[in-house]
């Protein structure tokens, strides 16, 4: 039996939730043209005036944002409420250069804990649970977010932060954490970590684990669910919106629910702009219409997705998106073809490789380079050298098979490469260097 | 009796990464009887003959180490022209397929003993022992 946070919300039907969000729509593009300068003047330089979106069918007409908008306007360029009405700024953690910061009314705080909390209510989440929220804390929105929304559920919550992995697994065994919130890496990490401890799952209570802020496989959620027994959930969200809780997972485990109440998503085409039909790949697009403080019309978040509406079996009519098949920043584009660093985990975890990998791309005699790094797993290791060299062989042909290219594999030790306790760096592209 | 044991460790090939091994085996009081070093651009393995090699197995995989215990062949053969080939033309007679072999300090000084890896033991052990070939324990190498 599925449980909701705001089951008129989430499985209210979509002609009225199109309603719901062209009331929202109209009222918000208002808002945003009287109180902040900056996207009025990309609306005027487009001709589009606030009566001219009258529906969510009019949202085309709008202007796009970027990150780039975004570091113009920084800091408070687009913020559409007076600094007195604000209570909180959020950060970007900013990995790919300049951060962002947000700023939050009350009201802001008050419908982002709400996302999350729905988040927690479809991992199964209740006010009988001990919640764990493993994600950093401070200007990163992973831990407030998560934090907030356990509050809301009325879980028993643990403020532990990232790091200190033993702790972690310690207070999880003393106080019977229940529900674990973190990135995915950093939840491979704990799963190794207890197994190094010499205890198991049956050592420990969770059920469930609440992990985003970081692209990751199908492959990463079955190896963490084996790891720590229990049901990985994915979470979506990004600083720009508000932070994680823009989407969840539900129990169908198929892709993330949008709180489209909140956010209306779109996809387009990256390259033209253009507003692709449902099922296709492009970028996603969100645009905020109850947010007060920061509210992105039609923010692009450069990440590539694919939306569908599909009836979900959780009850649950919120239009649902794709795991991200990875952010277009993540994108390595070597020797002219995409690469995405989650198609190199997905052979990795397939072939019994540890997901903790390094790649390294760079250009040597004007020709791009792809080296990767992957620890030797103490259960394939051989003393044979032939069998060694056989391994690295079929690991960089299995690559090679999912890219198109073929890398360098570089077989290393268990645990050399840098565990992550939030977002893990798994590229380093020396081509950047020396532009 | 018992076959005598190989551990075998995987290393990178980097500055310091045998001084890690051998310092973890020093401060557990192990004696490496036997070693050779297999290297490749990337990696390499370090094979050894130890006086326990239970310990050591347990030491290493503490310190997170990728390590392997096979069995191995352990001769020990007079210091003198032509002994090696008599045991490889044994192996051979019999067909024993050799993976690699290397050699460390005899019991004595008129002596040598040689570590060899084959995949069928027992096959290899027995041909030896029929061509009169002295072969060590893992008694005889952990005194």
């Amino acid at each position: 039996m599925a449980n909701y946070w705001n089951q008129e919300i989430e499985c209210m039907p979509y002609e009225d939730m199109k309603k719901l969000q062209s009331e929202r729509l109209v009222a918000q593009v208002k808002h945003v043209y009287e109180n902040v300068e900056y996207y009025r003047n990309l609306m005027d330089e487009k001709g589009v005036k606030p009566e001219d979106i009258q529906s969510v069918d009019d949202l085309h007409k709008l202007p796009f944002l970027t990150k780039a908008d975004l570091r113009d306007a920084y800091p408070y360029g687009l913020l559409a409420k007076p600094l007195s009405d604000c209570v909180r700024i959020q950060s970007t953690s900013g990995t790919t250069g300049k951060r962002v910061v947000a700023f939050y009314t009350q009201n802001d705080i008050e419908l982002w804990e709400n996302c999350c909390a729905r988040a927690i209510v479809a991992a199964g989440g209740t006010k009988d649970d001990v919640c764990q929220v493993a994600y950093g804390y401070g200007l990163f929105t992973g831990g407030p977010g998560l934090n907030g929304g356990s509050h809301k559920v009325g879980c028993l919550t643990l403020p532990m932060s990232s790091g200190n992995t033993e702790r972690q697994i310690g207070f999880m065994r003393d106080l019977g954490s229940t529900i674990l919130c973190c990135t995915p890496s950093y939840a491979a990490y704990i799963g190794e970590t207890l197994h190094e401890m010499g205890l198991t799952p049956d050592d420990i209570s969770l059920k469930a684990g609440i992990f985003g802020a970081e692209p990751w496989t199908e492959e990463m959620r079955k190896s963490i669910e084996a790891s720590l027994d229990i049901k990985a959930y994915d979470i979506y969200g990004l600083t720009e919106t508000s932070g994680p809780g823009v989407s969840f997972e539900c129990c169908e485990q198929t892709g993330m629910h949008i709180n489209e109440d909140h956010f209306i998503p779109e996809i387009i085409d990256p390259e033209t702009g253009e507003v692709l039909p449902e099922g296709e790949v492009g970028e996603l697009v969100f645009t905020s219409i109850t947010k007060e403080a920061f509210p992105l019309l039609r923010y692009r978040t450069r990440d590539l997705c694919v939306l569908s509406r599909k009836k979900c079996s959780c009850g649950r009519t919120l239009i649902k998106m794709r795991k991200p098949m990875g952010r277009s920043d993540d994108m390595l584009i070597i020797r002219g073809v995409n690469v995405f660093p989650s198609q190199i985990e997905t052979v990795l975890i397939e072939q019994g490789y540890s997901p903790n990998y390094l790649i390294e791309v760079d250009r040597v005699n004007n020709t791009d380079t792809l080296d990767i790094s992957v620890e030797m797993n103490p259960e394939q290791f051989s003393d044979k050298m032939k069998v060694m060299q056989e391994k690295e062989k079929a690991l960089a042909l299995a690559i090679k098979t999912m890219l198109g290219i073929n890398p360098k594999v570089h077989l290393v030790s268990p645990k050399s490469i840098t565990r992550s306790e939030g977002k893990a760096v798994r590229v380093i592209d020396k081509r950047k260097l020396h532009d | 009796m018992a076959n005598a044991k190989q551990i075998s460790v995987f290393v990178d090939n980097k500055p310091n990464q045998l001084t890690g091994v051998m310092a973890l085996l020093k401060d557990s009081g192990i004696n490496v009887r036997a070693l050779s070093l297999a290297d490749t651009s990337d990696f390499g393995i370090l094979r050894m003959v130890v006086n326990d090699t239970d310990k050591a197995e347990k030491v290493l995989k503490n310190a997170s180490y990728a390590v392997t215990v096979t069995e191995i062949v352990a001769i020990t053969i007079p210091d003198s022209p032509g002994q090696l080939s008599r045991v490889l033309d044994i192996l051979g007679a019999e067909n024993v397929n050799l993976e690699y072999l290397y050699a460390f300090t005899g019991a004595s000084d008129k002596s040598v003993s040689f570590v060899i890896r084959v995949d069928d033991i027992k096959h290899a052990s027995d041909a030896l022992t029929k061509g009169g070939i002295i072969q060590l324990t893992e008694q005889d190498l952990s005194d």
